[in-house]
């Protein structure tokens, strides 16, 4: 139930202020380091500014949807959404430039894979990297399971993703019992889209589910804002009613603000990371501010519960429901 | 090895099972026969630790630890002199100090501890103390003495009952046997049918049979309780205090959900909610599933969270 989940008490945030002061702070924090560590390659000049790193963030994690939806054997839908959440929640509190996306993304679909108990061997999932040789693939498992740790505890080992999917179900039935005229329409559009953007850190998946409904039945019929008022019984409960009409508005800007990066700029930005992460790693051996956790019994940090999680795949089969 | 055996002449009990081990003051342990050939002259010196020791000394080693056998014997040295009890103290917390003084000097003694002063210790507090540990040695035997004569006349009790229903037993087998004999003399001499006699010798068998049981019955009215109770006393028939609690009154759970009620489990299929969801396949029901479930756990989630938190 979300009503007392981790992601109610730890990651739905009340203003969109919020989200953008934690990742100036996790950029600033990347800069100190960096700094601190005294490379000469890594300057003012090279480091990516904020809305250069969101730029980027949006390319990879277009990247991860991409590479979910051709997945096989096809991959549920809260599987994806659960993948993107931890990406998003990852990068809150991390730089882009800290940790690379492209290995972080795969971390985390992977890692949703199967906490959401979607059950396939990790060498499967690797097979599915169509572009690269089996020795490549080979390769970024092993970062996989390097990073996998890492993404577990920035998570806060708060790995369950409640997504919008259900509670849109669920409001659909209850919709369809309480006005026998309305006719589904098909609101996963509005869902995959909203996957994309901080609504998930925003909103409850219950909101997300109720607006994207209405959005798309608003098309139709006009009758629908009347569900609020007369099913939900928010007829008395001015506040409340007028405080969801106002979320509701905030999440549908948030959505049209949404545009994809341009190419030409994700393409300079993105050889500025590169530079970056080469430069980190040409010495980072010793570096202190890159100790490689995994190596050093990062395990011991992991509470028991979760140390069985790790490499390997759980053996549920998804129920039937 | 944790066989025991003597750690002079190395015999085991795996290798001989009478093997008999004796332990004297130090501690320390030797077999019977190796105390038979050490100590001819009835003293000589540990093998172990060189304390000299006397032969009379040697006492049976009981426990498995020899350390053990030498704490029980120095118990019982201590506690001939520190034996105050408890009323001899004003308060609890005192006796308590005084107990673990004892522990204290019982365990310094068996660990060789600081034995010299220890031992100071022990022969100041006799010497402070003699009247006290004089008065209190009377005591003790004098409550031994009276414990052993409940005892006895606990065990001259018993005697006596047994003698009781011993003489009881041989009287009710006498009556029989004469009862026998008298049948057998009757028909020897009596001029009456051998059938009259038999059925009036089975009637007169009856009735004793019957007053033997209804002796048997009749128990002599005891006059103490096996808990040495004395019967007919007047014990106190007050209540025990009442103790006033609160009782548990159950509340139901109330859990804010956030959002809007959702319908009970039972009520879906009522109100319709079910005929929007996909049919539970016959396969799936095996395991207990139901297409309610899957329901109520849609409408649950889609409630859930949907309002805005106030404030």
């Amino acid at each position: 139930m979300f009503h007392n989940s981790s992601q109610r008490r730890y990651w739905t945030f009340n203003r969109e202020d919020e989200l953008e002061k934690k990742r100036y702070n996790a950029n600033q924090k990347f800069r100190m380091k960096a700094k601190e560590s005294g490379k000469p390659g890594l300057s003012e000049s090279v480091f990516l500014e904020r809305h250069e790193e969101d730029v980027l963030f949006r390319h990879y994690e277009r990247r991860l949807l991409d590479f979910c939806n051709a997945f096989k054997p096809a991959m549920p839908k809260s599987v994806v959404g659960t993948a993107a959440m931890y990406f998003r929640r990852f990068y809150l509190n991390n730089s882009i430039m800290e940790y690379h996306p492209r290995i972080i993304m795969l971390t985390c679909a992977y890692l949703s894979c199967k906490v959401d108990e979607f059950n396939v061997s990790s060498l499967q999932f690797v097979g599915n990297l169509l572009q690269e040789t089996p020795a490549g693939q080979e390769r970024v498992l092993e970062q996989i399971l390097e990073y996998e740790l890492l993404l577990i505890q920035q998570l806060n080992f708060h790995l369950v993703v409640h997504n919008p999917y259900r509670p849109m179900e669920g409001l659909l039935i209850d919709l369809k019992v309480r006005e026998p005229r309305v006719s589904e329409e098909s609101a996963d559009d509005f869902l995959t889209q909203a996957a994309m953007t901080d609504a998930g850190l925003l909103f409850s998946p219950s909101q997300i589910a109720l607006t994207a409904i209405l959005t798309a039945m608003t098309l139709f019929s006009s009758s629908v804002f009347s569900y609020l008022t007369e099913c939900l019984g928010l007829r008395e409960d001015k506040e409340t009613l007028s405080k969801m009409y106002d979320l509701m508005r905030r999440m549908k800007t948030l959505l049209k603000k949404y545009e994809l990066p341009k190419p030409e700029e994700v393409n300079v930005y993105k050889q500025r990371l590169e530079r970056i992460h080469a430069e980190l790693n040409t010495s980072s051996k010793k570096d202190p501010f890159r100790v490689n956790m995994h190596r050093t019994g990062y395990r011991a940090l992991l509470p028991l519960r979760y140390r069985s999680l790790l490499h390997t795949q759980t053996q549920f089969t998804p129920t039937q429901a | 090895m944790d066989d025991q055996g003597c750690p002079r002449c190395k015999t085991t009990k795996y290798r001989n099972p009478s093997l008999k081990l004796m332990v004297n003051v130090c501690g320390h342990t030797l077999c019977e026969n190796c105390v038979e050939m050490l100590f001819v002259r009835g003293s000589g010196n540990c093998v172990q630790c060189d304390t000299p020791l006397r032969k009379s000394n040697f006492r049976v080693q009981l426990f498995e630890d020899p350390t053990i056998d030498k704490e029980v014997e120095i118990r019982k040295r201590v506690l001939k002199i520190y034996n105050k009890r408890d009323f001899d103290f004003p308060s609890l917390r005192e006796y308590n100090d005084y107990l673990e003084q004892v522990e204290d000097i019982v365990f310094n003694l068996t660990n060789n501890i600081d034995v010299e002063n220890t031992k100071l210790r022990m022969e100041q507090y006799q010497r402070e103390n003699r009247d006290l540990i004089q008065r209190n040695k009377a005591k003790l035997t004098r409550e031994q003495e009276e414990l052993e004569e409940l005892l006895l006349q606990e065990q001259q009790g018993t005697e006596q009952r047994r003698l009781v229903a011993l003489q009881e037993e041989q009287r009710q087998l006498q009556a029989k046997r004469k009862n026998k004999q008298a049948l057998l003399d009757e028909l020897e001499q009596s001029q009456l049918p051998a059938t009259l006699l038999l059925a009036q010798h089975k009637v007169r068998a009856a009735q004793l049979e019957t007053q033997i049981e209804q002796q048997k019955q009749v128990v002599k009215p005891t006059s103490i309780f096996s808990t040495g109770i004395q019967m007919r006393q007047t014990v106190s028939l007050q209540p025990a205090p009442r103790l006033e609690e609160a009782l548990y009154h159950y509340k139901p759970l109330r859990v804010e959900t956030y959002g809007p009620p959702v319908p009970d489990l039972e009520q879906l299929g009522r109100f319709g909610y079910l005929n929007h969801v996909r049919a539970a396949m016959p396969q799936d029901t095996a395991g207990g599933y139901t297409s309610a479930l899957a329901c109520h756990r849609a409408v649950q989630d889609a409630f859930s969270g949907l309002f805005p938190a106030r404030g």
